[in-house]
């Protein structure tokens, strides 16, 4: 089960890519713990996840060819 | 009522001319009588001594898409507005430019303006985007929105 992850903003400057795939991975916290490790930076930064475009809340399920972007505090206007 | 939908992100600065056009295309839509602009400006704030020159905006632009039409379609239901234009740079905007544009028309100039405010508030609190401000020295720091 492959999904895609986007990262935008100062995120991206931790992770030094904008957008890569990962497998294995079952919901939003399994990732946001293994992007922790992968990207021990991210532990300081606030982010909100959205799946599929939609922002989420709590855990989420993941499903074959999910997206999930890591979005820091929005700024724009 | 006018719903079309239309791209926001607009390369670099939006022009004084570009907004004087969208003015001039409402003349035909008589049933306008108020119209209510927002325009948000590149201020040049001094962080730690250094003066902002620029920001430069990026976004993730396919969310934010669905996210502006989702903001508008609640402003077109939520008040009586006949037409409603939103416009957002990407890129660079220097200090002194313009990177927001909100226009909003009505009957009545209550409604413009109300829905003027409402849209812009939920710009800034739910749209990704970000800023990067940009100093003369080319360092940069991601900028808050208050």
């Amino acid at each position: 089960m492959e999904i895609t992850i986007l990262v935008f903003g100062q995120i991206k400057e931790i992770t030094g890519i904008a957008a890569w795939q990962i497998s294995g991975i079952k919901s939003t916290e399994e990732l946001a713990a293994k992007l922790v490790m992968q990207f021990p930076e991210l532990a300081l930064m606030k982010y909100a996840m959205a799946v599929n475009k939609i922002l989420i809340q709590t855990d989420t399920e993941l499903n074959e060819n999910d997206t999930v972007a890591l979005l820091p505090p929005f700024s724009g206007g | 009522m006018e719903k079309k939908k239309h791209t926001v992100f607009i390369s670099g600065a939006i022009t004084p001319i570009f907004i004087a056009d969208s003015i001039a295309k409402h003349s035909s839509k008589t049933s306008i009588g108020g119209h209510n602009i927002f325009l948000g400006q590149v201020r040049n704030d001094v962080i730690d001594g250094k003066m902002v020159v620029a920001i430069d905006y990026s976004a993730y632009e396919e969310m934010a898409e669905q996210k502006f039409n989702e903001i508008r379609e609640a402003a077109f239901a939520k008040y009586e507005i006949i037409c409603m234009h939103i416009y957002h740079s990407i890129g660079i905007v220097k200090t002194g430019e313009i990177s927001l544009f909100v226009f909003t028309s009505s009957a009545h100039r209550k409604e413009a303006i109300e829905a003027s405010t409402y849209l812009v508030n939920r710009i800034k609190e739910e749209v990704p985007v970000w800023g990067k401000e940009v100093f003369e020295d080319e360092s940069y720091v991601w900028k808050k929105n208050t």
